[in-house]
């Protein structure tokens, strides 16, 4: 360890592995280490079932739920958007070589106490009962000029400026309703709460279209989750980080991150050994005195033994309870996934429930969800702070990444690590430096 | 133009640090050897394919690297993930390497429990010393394992000793083992890869869709 880097990333999420591959394929030389004894800090999958049982201090159940070791559970819910982020970031790093994936099989959204497809294209807006026929034609040519809309040509904008114009003034020019609105800014662009109602509509086609072109990849839903769940993500891009040189340590605690003139990072201590270094990038467990509260999250990991009623025995599938519909100011996420992406053994599920906390009674609010998926055999609730850095990191030279939100997908990560990367370096992530020709079996 | 798909096979190398696994690779490759001085020639080079004829039946070994996470910390999970075979390397010339065999067999048998699983002693060319790894003690750990291990094997990375007629036996058994399996996994198989064509779809205009 007594050596000097270039840079040192502590904890091995998600975040922190795809900063710690793209330093180390930039060719920086890169020291990476976990507090864990494993990969994946939040971002793991949790394995065998005992383990979990554990970690919520909970008595092993016994030979319940089949074989612990089918069991792949995930601490922080998500899915890929297939057109998003993170799969450019996958396939420009070739990290999607050690990877396999299934789609999503269902995407739905709740109204009125019960749950409906999310519709998407034309033919589906006019056979959707989440709209009165009116309504529904309406919603029809609203997702037409969504389609045909293309940014670097206004003449397809038509006699509207979405580029100046709010979201919500474009609701009115189609005369959608309350609920349309409601189904649309969160089932569709996936926004966690109304704020986005005052911004640019332009903001909200890209997303509309994010998510309408990552369902014509694969038909059944936008979303991919990898087989034996998302702890595989971390550990890829560690390991494209490994291959390009970075040295890994597992089960090392971190007992100082040592600053020197004017505040700027000059190494990090472990016991008596100092590793030297430029930079540090970390999560915010690392730096508790320069990272602030920004809310909370709550997350209940559920162990069903059946799938989602009305979701045509989806084995996998996402369900979003837009925030009006149960009075509240964010979105509630459910999602749900089995055995046919191998994280639980035959027969049964795991679902997930999630959102952003804004009650003294976060296990209340998550409750519209639970319906959902009961009976449930096991529950396992946490609820974290969400977490941001205090500054930029330009003068410490310590960047810190926020914690996971509460969105259902991948893109708000991506963006908090290319602009960490961004910060850090002072250039854009340049995905030419990776050398495609090497190892890549499909030449 | 039809292609016939030629089955691809994941093996994977495991073993300490030190005991060759990246020349026993690099002979895969290229049929090469560096010195220790050379060793960071492998960078971004983890994993690499080759046609074996085993019989009629043509079979490709994709052969795994570690990229060295074992030197401090340990193999990502995800390494044993989807392998079909799995060669445990020791080396002749160092008995520590061969007591922590067992460690990596757990690995091996809890990560990816359908794998065939091979040992190789390494560095047989240890010349003038006695290995400190007999014959004997090869035999006593295969039998201890209740038959886990499929076959044994010495290869010389420095002289390429071995090295052929290892990857030509471990291409045969896997061929005999995965005869039936491989024939109904290309049918049932639905978890796909992202890969280049993907990639270029992307790239392209989405179609909007038509009704």
């Amino acid at each position: 360890m007594n050596e000097e880097y270039d840079a040192i990333v502590l904890g091995t999420g998600l975040k922190e592995c795809i900063l710690s591959g793209m330093l180390s394929v930039s060719g920086k030389k890169v020291l990476h280490i976990d507090r864990n004894k494993y990969y994946g800090g939040e971002s793991a999958s949790i394995t065998p079932l005992e383990e979990l049982f554990q970690r919520f201090g909970l008595e092993a159940p016994g030979e319940k739920f089949g074989r612990g070791r089918d069991w792949n559970v995930d601490l922080i819910p998500k899915f890929l958007m297939a057109n998003g982020q993170l799969v450019k970031l996958l396939i420009h790093t070739g990290v999607t070589r050690y990877l396999e994936f299934k789609s999503i099989e269902g995407s739905y959204v709740y109204k009125g106490g019960k749950i409906a497809k999310v519709p998407v294209d034309q033919k589906e807006a006019l056979t959707s009962d989440l709209m009165g026929m009116f309504e529904k034609r309406r919603f029809r040519s609203f997702l037409i000029y969504v389609q045909d809309f293309r940014e670097d040509d206004p003449k397809t904008w038509k006699d509207f400026d979405p580029t100046k114009s709010n979201m919500q003034s474009m609701y009115d020019k189609f005369s959608l309703d309350k609920n349309t609105q409601d189904f649309t800014g969160h089932a569709l662009a996936l926004y966690r709460d109304d704020e986005y109602l005052n911004e640019p509509a332009v903001n909200t086609i890209r997303r509309i279209k994010l998510y309408s072109d990552s369902l014509a990849r694969y038909g059944k839903s936008p979303y991919l989750y990898p087989m034996y769940g998302l702890g595989e993500l971390p550990q890829g891009f560690a390991r494209l980080s490994a291959i390009y040189g970075g040295t890994y340590m597992l089960d090392k605690a971190i007992d100082e991150i040592v600053l020197g003139e004017g505040g700027k990072v000059v190494g990090v201590r472990s016991g008596d050994e100092i590793a030297k270094c430029k930079q540090v990038y970390c999560d915010p467990s690392y730096v508790a005195d320069k990272v602030r509260k920004r809310g909370k999250v709550i997350r209940c990991i559920c162990i069903l033994d059946h799938p989602v009623s009305s979701t045509k025995d989806a084995l996998s599938t996402q369900i979003i309870i837009p925030q009006k519909q149960v009075g509240r100011k964010s979105d509630i996420y459910v999602s749900l996934v089995s055995s046919t992406h191998q994280v639980s053994s035959k027969g049964w599920f795991v679902g997930m429930v999630s959102t952003t906390v804004e009650s003294n009674n976060p296990e209340a609010e998550i409750k519209p969800g639970l319906d959902l998926l009961e009976p449930i055999a096991q529950k396992f609730v946490t609820i974290s702070d969400y977490l941001e850095p205090v500054d930029d990191g330009q003068e410490s030279q310590i960047f810190i990444s926020e914690s996971y939100d509460a969105t259902t997908h991948f893109e708000t990560t991506c963006l908090d690590v290319l602009n960490i990367f961004k910060r850090g370096t002072g250039e854009t992530f340049d995905f030419s430096k990776i050398k495609h020709e090497l190892g890549d079996e499909d030449q | 133009m039809a292609t016939v798909r030629i089955p691809k096979q994941k093996v994977i190398l495991c073993g300490d640090y030190g005991v060759g696994k990246s020349s026993l690779f690099r002979r895969f490759t290229n049929n090469t050897f560096v010195t220790e001085t050379d060793r960071k020639s492998t960078l971004g080079l983890d994993h690499i394919d080759r046609e074996y004829n085993v019989g009629e039946k043509q079979i490709k070994l994709q052969l795994w690297d570690t990229g060295g996470m074992e030197r401090v910390a340990s193999v990502t999970s995800s390494y044993y993930k989807f392998a079909e075979g799995a060669i445990l390397v020791f080396a002749l010339d160092n008995a520590a390497s061969f007591h922590s065999l067992s460690q990596h067999l757990l690995d091996i048998v809890t990560y990816a429990e359908n794998a065939k699983i091979f040992i190789c002693g390494n560095k047989s060319d240890v010349d003038g010393r006695e290995p400190e790894v007999s014959d004997a003690d090869v035999e006593a750990f295969c039998e201890q394992c209740h038959s886990l291990i499929s076959a044994t094997y010495k290869t010389s990375c420095r002289t390429g000793e071995g090295i052929e007629e290892m990857f030509q036996d471990i291409s045969r058994q896997l061929v005999q083992a995965n005869r039936s399996k491989m024939e109904l996994q290309a049918l049932e198989r639905e978890s796909f890869k992202i890969d280049k064509a993907y990639e270029a779809e992307l790239n392209e205009e989405p179609s909007s869709c038509s009704c």
